[in-house]
């Protein structure tokens, strides 16, 4: 189990030795039962910090931020951003690491172990609770969550009101870490796509039906993009609304930026701009979930996702996020990739 | 009674052997529908699946990605990146719903002007009983 | 805006018969942007180019369409043209409406639809191009000819009789390939050494020509004109200036190894002379089979050198050297012995192939031209000769036809007669293939004159039974099996691609085809160019041939080479791609796609070199965020494309 209070320990460290600019991590929010990201500069604020099944952000999208923060300085500080991560998150880390977006020496990761466990899911917990108001929610002994509400603690089995895609989790742990908290357990592994091929099995109409329900309520607000630390162009192909227009950009430049897709979150509009999404995040996903808890219309882009990570390891054999030295999935091909749907 | 429903496909050929092929085709007078306009790329490598997906939005019953059969690339490589590539967006557009008849890739060779003919007979003759494509038609 | 002409051509009835052109013309006219649109019966014609050249002058042009026949066949006449009325070469764009329109449609309202959705993709395509000019680089004028067999030496004379300087880099300690090997050639029967060493001789005299023996090709960077290659040059430890070829040291020395040069018929000293007129004419001691040198543990061979030509301290030699064009000869290899057990090769010392029984005939071979057997030197009266042994064969070995084996079969048949005129030979063949000026003649000289037996038919097994040879086969004509007790069996085995063909075409990039060997860019219009700008295929590297054929070829190659070596400087496509650096994160995708090492991460950013792009546009499909595109067919342009062929 991950002991919070060595956790702290390294956090103020690494603060007081000063080898970090600062910590990413998570702490209890002032409104709310869900922690929030925290931001913490010095080894007074370390207590702040905290780990239970509620530290559902990836915070590796706060890199992205980093590094445009450090761009525009003149006189950057150097040194790494400490930063703590799941396994979820150190998969989106490795395919940052992959793409050169970061360099390795940009960041200090203090890892995380779920072990057998995860994050939660919070209509679960509603649902198990029947709507009872939780105070409290940490991590207990045998894979349980303890809960405490107005009635006192209850041990609550971690699987039954674990996240989706922490049932379906094949990297519980950080897979690069500079140290690590918690227990390289690996998680007896469900079915990684059992979600996705429930709804696979439907014939094509129902599933058009469903994309198309779910895709008509999308009101174009990019929280999903926003979220995402894949998402981190500086201008979107698949939205005009961002185009990076700068004083640098010529005209010519201007005049080659293209209209792929419409603002108006119509049925093709909508449809276009999450087909870009997930073909742009094919083999590139590490199904942090993040799209899908921001979506204020509770949209299910996971299953978007995850469906071409399941191509993406059936047809060629790839995983996103675990090593960073190999070539990105649509960068590199095999002799023997199917070719059985080509004429 | 009502005129027979014409499917709209566009084909990115590459340039080297599948638009080469298809001038073959001409050249041989063979026959086939015209349905088709083709757009010919440098590369199959070279297409992108913001085309497919552009060609859809915009109104396309049909798209057909062809290029050089594996192994026979002009720039070595190129068909192996796209039949991977194609692979993805085929299995996402399947996925979302859209009939999988309407997205085909081929390799046509130049000397394969008879297999170009055949593809575009197929292709319309399968695009047909479907009927207009409007689920990623643009209707503004 | 720009102002665009559209010209669409009738091609006489070609394309006005099933396009109404004048339709195509008119409702191009109202397409935006188009300022003058019009038809005419030949475009191709003088006429029809200086309407367009008139129409781009009087009514202000700045790009034009001609709708017409396939780009492949008048891009180049119209881009001229418009070049003539003043017009970048790239503000001429061709609209296919014959081979993908006219003739193949047969319904003329639709065949014009088509027409006029293509002419129109075509005018927003124009309209986006961007004028530019060949990219110029300069030529460094030296080749480099890889292999020197007689492919790597016709090359490497031709070049430099032409005034242009050669490195020849050979990986054996002399030149003269497998051709040295050979007794005599077939049809002629000419002595093949005596024919090939006075080449030989003239690449080691000729001023023009850097020979670089017991050396390999390490590396190669750079593009056509500019290429800089690392050449290893090993250690012969024999100072070649100093030796007087007296012969002393292999006398001395201790070591007995096979010798490669008779195909393990003979044997070698560990310090040896390839044959006696190798190239360059000096020893090579064999530092694998020299009981040592660190420390050295003989060095008899130095103590009796008395020129002290022997060097133990030499050590290998990495040479740079720039040159515009390389030359492959890489040569061929005989399909590997273990691959054949059903035939007993390596078994029976009296089953030998195609070389090993030249060297038998060889006047300077281990037999002094006598024809004997390996196993007890005793003359052989029966010999089978079998043929397509690997070759055609799809199922266990090669696929293809290995092309010399039925001449030079029906050439070991004939000289065996000639050695032992009371022996019998016999020829198991599938079929004969004699093309070729005096082939056909040449077997059937073999048949009439030397009476060769011919049994058409597969042999299918060989094994040894009382000192003899069974040969079990089936003449498939007189449809009987045959068993023969043969002396000796000589194999016509399969001609690979030699072994280290593989790795050095990924050094030189260039395609190796399904068989291994190097792949031309063409099967019959480019068949000495390799897909690599700038290298070119000689020889049996590039399929199986015989030898006026690798010499033709070399030449050709020599002459490809001295088209780029003969101009100061060359010209490259400009349809290259182009960095947004804006756009790019430096993620590095494209670099890993592009087939021609042309991209580079610099500072975190995408950088092209232009000269080695060849614009097919990878890149710009791998690029997640349109920040690499290629110059002329951008994205942008494909899009309006789709827009216009889609009839919006």
């Amino acid at each position: 189990m991950v002991n919070l209070d060595n956790l702290k320990k390294e956090a103020n460290r690494i603060l007081k030795e000063e080898k970090v600019k600062y910590i990413i991590g998570y702490k209890k929010s002032s409104n709310g039962l869900f922690t929030v990201p925290a931001f913490i500069k010095n080894p007074e604020e370390v207590e702040k910090l905290t780990w239970d099944p509620t530290c559902v952000y990836n915070l590796t999208r706060f890199l992205v931020d980093e590094k445009r923060k450090k761009a525009k300085e003149k006189e950057p500080d150097e040194r790494p951003v400490g930063l703590i991560v799941k396994g979820c998150d150190s998969r989106a880390l490795v395919v940052l690491l992959q793409e050169k977006f970061i360099n390795r020496d940009d960041v200090y990761i203090l890892g995380v172990s779920c072990e057998e466990t995860g994050v939660l899911d919070e209509k679960k917990l509603a649902k198990t609770l029947k709507g009872k108001k939780v105070k409290n929610i940490e991590f207990g002994k045998n894979d349980n969550f303890v809960v405490t509400t107005k009635d006192g603690k209850t041990e609550i089995p971690a699987k039954e009101i674990l996240a989706e895609r922490c049932l379906e989790c094949n990297a519980n742990f950080p897979v690069i870490s500079d140290i690590l908290f918690g227990e390289k357990v690996k998680r007896k592994s469900d079915n990684p796509f059992e979600s996705l091929e429930k709804f696979e099995s439907l014939s094509k109409e129902e599933r058009w039906t469903f994309w198309k329900e779910q895709l008509d309520k999308c009101i174009r607000c990019y929280a999903c993009r926003s979220v995402c630390p894949m998402c981190y162009c500086d201008e979107c192909v698949a939205d005009t609304i961002n185009f990076a227009v700068i004083a640098e950009t010529t005209a010519e430049e201007k005049a080659q930026k293209i209209k792929w897709v419409e603002k108006s979150p119509v049925t093709s509009e909508n449809f276009v701009y999450h087909l870009v999404r997930a073909i742009h995040l094919a083999g590139r996903c590490i199904d942090c979930g993040e799209c899908e808890r921001a979506c204020p219309l509770d949209i299910p882009l996971r299953l978007l996702n995850k469906k071409l990570e399941k191509e993406a390891k059936e047809l060629f054999g790839y995983e996103a996020g675990f090593d960073a030295d190999v070539p990105s999935l649509v960068s590199s091909f095999k002799d023997e990739d199917p070719e059985d749907f080509i004429r | 009674m009502a005129e027979e429903f014409e499917p709209k496909i566009v084909a990115f050929l590459c340039k080297w052997c599948s638009s080469a092929g298809s001038d073959l085709a001409g050249v041989s007078r063979m026959e086939y529908p015209s349905n088709v306009v083709p757009i010919t790329v440098m590369c199959s490598g070279s297409i992108s699946p913001l085309y497919i997906f552009s060609a859809f939005n915009r109104g396309a019953d049909g798209v057909l990605v062809s290029g050089c059969h594996p192994g026979d690339c002009h720039y070595i490589k190129g068909n192996f990146y796209a039949r991977r590539r194609i692979a993805l967006v085929k299995k996402l557009l399947d996925y979302i719903g859209l009939e999988p008849q309407r997205f085909q890739m081929s390799w046509v060779s130049a000397a394969e002007g008879k297999k170009y003919t055949q593809i575009i007979k197929d292709f319309v003759k399968e695009l047909k009983p479907l009927g207009p494509q409007t689920k990623l038609r643009r209707n503004l | 805006m720009k102002r665009t002409g559209v010209f669409v051509c009738h091609c006489g009835i070609n394309i006005a018969g099933t396009v109404d052109v004048k339709r195509v013309a008119k409702e191009l006219s109202k397409h935006s942007g188009v300022v003058h649109s019009e038809d005419y019966v030949y475009m191709c014609s003088d006429p029809g180019q200086n309407l367009i050249i008139d129409a781009i002058k009087e009514k202000k042009l700045d790009n034009v369409v001609i709708a017409c026949c396939s780009p492949t066949l008048h891009e180049t006449t119209f881009r001229n043209t418009s070049e003539s009325a003043g017009l970048n070469k790239f503000q001429c764009e061709i609209a296919n409406i014959r081979e993908q329109c006219s003739w193949v449609h047969k319904d003329m309202d639709k065949a014009t639809e088509k027409a006029i959705k293509i002419t129109k993709s075509a005018v927003e395509k124009v309209r986006r191009n961007e004028s530019l000019e060949p990219i110029s680089i300069p030529v460094t004028r030296r080749a480099l000819v890889i292999g020197g067999g007689i492919a790597g030496i016709q090359s490497a004379l031709d070049l430099a009789n032409t005034g242009f300087e050669v490195i020849l880099v050979e990986r054996e300690p002399s030149i003269g390939g497998h051709m040295i090997q050979l007794s005599e050639t077939f049809p002629t029967l000419d002595c093949s050494q005596c024919i090939l060493t006075p080449k030989m001789v003239e690449v080691s005299k000729h001023p023009n020509i850097k020979l670089m023996t017991y050396s390999e090709v390490q590396e190669i960077s750079g593009y056509v004109g500019n290429f800089i290659v690392k050449i290893l040059k090993k250690p012969t430890y024999v100072d070649a200036d100093k030796c007087t070829l007296c012969d002393e040291c292999t006398k001395v020395c201790p070591v007995v190894v096979s010798n490669e040069f008779d195909l393990g018929l003979t044997g070698r000293r560990a310090i040896y002379i390839p044959f006696p007129q190798a190239i360059p004419a000096t020893y090579t001691l064999d530092i694998s089979a020299c009981p040592g040198l660190l420390p050295i543990a003989c060095g008899k061979c130095a103590d009796v050198c008395e020129p002290g030509a022997i060097d133990f301290d030499m050590k290998p030699k990495i040479v740079e050297e720039e040159v515009g064009a390389i030359i492959v000869a890489s040569g061929f290899d005989l399909y590997e012995k273990e691959l054949m057990g059903e035939y007993g090769y390596g078994k029976y010392p009296d089953v030998l192939d195609g070389l090993q029984f030249e060297r038998l005939l060889s006047a300077s071979g281990p037999t002094m031209g006598k024809v004997l057997r390996p196993s007890d030197r005793k003359e052989p009266k029966e010999v089978v000769f079998i043929q397509c042994v690997g070759s055609r064969d799809p199922e266990l070995h090669c696929p293809y036809c290995s092309k010399i084996c039925c001449m030079y079969t029906a050439k070991h048949a004939m000289l065996y007669k000639h050695h032992v005129h009371d022996g019998q030979a016999y020829i198991f063949y599938i079929d004969i293939r004699s093309g070729g000026k005096g082939y056909e003649e040449f077997v059937q000289r073999a048949v009439e004159e030397d009476g060769v037996l011919y049994l058409r038919g597969k042999v299918s097994k060989i094994f040894e039974e009382k000192g003899k040879i069974k040969v079990w086969g089936v003449d498939t004509l007189a449809g009987k099996d045959i068993e023969i007790d043969a002396d000796m069996v000589v194999l016509a085995m399969a001609m690979r691609p030699s072994k280290e063909a593989e790795e050095l075409a990924k050094k030189l990039k260039i395609a190796l085809d399904k068989d291994g060997f190097l792949a031309e860019a063409h099967p019959k219009l480019r068949p000495v160019e390799s897909v690599s700008s700038g290298m070119f295929l000689a020889g049996a590297a590039q399929a199986p041939k015989d030898i006026p054929e690798a010499v033709a070829q070399a030449s050709g190659a020599a002459s490809k080479a001295v088209a780029i070596l003969s101009q100061e400087r060359l010209s490259h496509a400009p349809t290259v791609a182009k960095v947004n650096v804006n756009l790019c994160s430096g993620c590095g995708m494209c670099v890993l796609v592009c087939p021609y090492d042309a991209l580079s991460l610099k500072d975190g950013k995408v950088e092209v070199n232009e000269v080695l792009c060849e614009g097919c546009g990878s890149c710009s499909a791998t690029c997640l965020r349109a920040a690499i595109q290629v110059k002329n067919l951008t994205p942008l342009q494909v899009n309006e494309m789709i827009k216009v062929s889609l009839g919006g």
